[in-house]
């Protein structure tokens, strides 16, 4: 038997949930205690050590969003020098962690809400991730918001999350501001709402000189599409005289890739929630030497002890970069 | 009184940790009996005498990637005993891939212990549909990749430069993720996107495999 060459599972052990059913409540509209569903028989036990960034018993999700009810949480960092969790090492926690933020049409799915609840949950799961990130001195974080494959989704679907991604900026563009956050989008925003193009352009603008930490939105993005632009953004170069076809390299395709909008474009790291165990066309050129990790839980349900868990068996791996 | 509290605050505590060490323990020993468990039965399946395999079904299995690091990549006999094993499960066409290009190297040796396994390139339809038991091998390493990427670019370049190119228009009708992958396929790389890549060795990355190739593909 070729013990060295078995190989290492990549997925994680199960993290999520505990399904039980309880008794039927009326389907209507109401605020949940925790995550009863309302007209589902399922109740969600989460199992100990497995926190969910938007499970505590003070949270509440509405089968309908109303804005005066929902429960908006603040983007909350410290400005003190980060306090890491004691089981990390400060010396080898990555610079650039990116995301693909699965699972949450599945999370709704799961409690009998509407699929617009799943997204919510997922961008109070970003908010906290955010958070952990600038606490903890990780320099970039890239998320997978929208792939250029979703605009082939319901209609409705897309309409939603067009608006979802509207508001989050608008919400959380004077904390970018006063929290020193860089914000990058990367992908074809063309295809964007034209108010929506506008906002992430003056966003993008505006937060343009912040430091502190930057977060890379990746909308209407695709690994191969990044390649191709990269390929136009060269040739009208070439077309302008500035560079040869033959001086064409692999280092030049980078410089071009979208990702250099940042000091450090390659992720150390990539998580993927909800079990899947592709990259989906996600930055496929910068992925090379990038730890990978796939995650059994849903992304409204990936919080602090699911990132720590990440990170922990990122400084366990031994990196040699293909040496 | 105060005495006989904290006497038994402590007992209590003392039972507490007992208690915590002896789920702990039959937790370890629940494990340890599986990994027991799992290392028998691959015993059994590798020695042919238990043919669970038998029960796989490999039909959506169309292309397998392997991604072996550098240093594992010179142990040629086990990666020949690894191809084996998959010709007895049944998968047909495996794309190899190391940093280094070791096994590149030493594709003829490969090919030659192995019966019934031909070049993906020098196959042709006839053949993999013929033998049950033929296997098609693709030798990759990292110039495969992002080379190749630059390599196809600058052809699709130098398609733009004689067309005379002008105009954005003109650079969206040239460059394309279609023309990129017939440009790919005219330098040499023309395997299909794996369905499934194992990855062996100590990292959790793909090592640089062709990028352009494992959009949606299963990574193990």
């Amino acid at each position: 038997m070729i013990s060295s060459l078995s190989p290492q599972p990549l997925i994680k052990p199960n993290t999520g949930t505990t399904l039980s059913p309880i008794p039927h409540v009326q389907n209507q509209r109401f605020k949940l205690a925790s995550h009863v569903c309302p007209s589902e028989l399922l109740s969600i036990r989460k199992r100990p050590g497995s926190a969910c960034a938007a499970t505590t018993q003070h949270r509440r999700y509405l089968l309908f969003p109303a804005e005066e009810e929902e429960e908006e949480r603040e983007v909350k960092f410290t400005s003190d020098a980060p306090a890491l969790a004691e089981e990390l090492q400060r010396e080898s926690m990555p610079r650039h962690v990116a995301v693909i933020m699965d699972g949450n049409r599945r999370w709704a799915h799961l409690r009998g809400l509407p699929v617009g609840s799943g997204y919510e949950a997922g961008v109070k799961s970003l908010k906290t991730l955010v958070e952990l990130c600038c606490k903890w001195g990780i320099r970039v974080l890239t998320v997978f918001a929208f792939s250029s494959d979703n605009w082939f989704r319901p209609e409705v679907e897309v309409e939603f999350l067009m608006s979802l991604l509207e508001s989050g900026v608008k919400e959380e563009k004077e904390s970018f501001i006063r929290e020193r956050i860089r914000i990058s989008v990367i992908g074809d925003t063309s295809k964007l709402p034209k108010r929506l193009e506008e906002l992430v352009i003056n966003v993008v603008e505006t937060t343009k000189n912040n430091t502190r930490f930057q977060l890379i939105v990746a909308v209407s993005y695709s690994g191969q599409y990044d390649l191709v632009q990269a390929c136009q953004r060269i040739a009208m170069k070439v077309k302008d005289g500035l560079i040869e076809p033959n001086d064409v390299s692999e280092s030049l395709i980078e410089q071009e890739l979208e990702t250099n909008c940042t000091e450090f474009p390659y992720p150390d790291l990539l998580i993927r929630t909800s079990g899947e165990l592709r990259i989906s066309n996600f930055m496929l050129w910068q992925l090379a030497y990038t730890e990978l990790f796939f995650s059994q839980s849903l992304w409204p349900d990936f919080g602090e002890a699911e990132f720590l868990e990440a990170l922990k068996s990122f400084q366990q791996r031994r990196r040699h970069y293909g040496k | 009184m105060q005495k006989v509290y904290s006497w038994a605050c402590q007992i209590g505590n003392l039972g507490l940790w007992i208690i915590w060490l002896l789920i702990h323990f039959a937790v370890d020993l629940w494990y340890f009996a599986l990994h027991i468990a799992c290392a028998i039965e691959s015993y059994l399946i590798s020695s042919g005498i238990l043919k669970r395999y038998k029960a796989l079904d490999i039909d959506k299995l169309r292309y397998l990637a392997i991604v072996i690091e550098s240093e594992e990549a010179y142990h040629i006999p086990a990666v020949i005993q690894l191809l084996q094993w998959l010709v007895d499960i049944g998968v047909k066409h495996v794309c190899l891939y190391d940093a280094e290009g070791i096994l590149k190297k030493s594709k003829e040796s490969i090919l030659g212990k192995l019966n019934n396994a031909t070049l993906f390139e020098e196959a042709g339809e006839s053949n993999l549909l013929l033998d049950h038991k033929h296997i098609t091998l693709e030798f990759a390493s990292f110039p495969d990749g992002k080379e190749a990427v630059a390599k196809a670019a600058n052809l699709l370049f130098m398609k733009y430069v004689k067309l005379g190119g002008s105009g954005k228009i003109q650079e969206e009708k040239i460059f394309t993720e279609a023309h990129m992958s017939e440009a790919l396929r005219a330098v040499g790389c023309k395997g299909p996107e794996p369905d499934l890549l194992f990855v062996y060795g100590p990292v959790r990355c793909h090592l640089g495999f062709p990028a352009w190739r494992i959009r949606y593909t299963e990574i193990v």
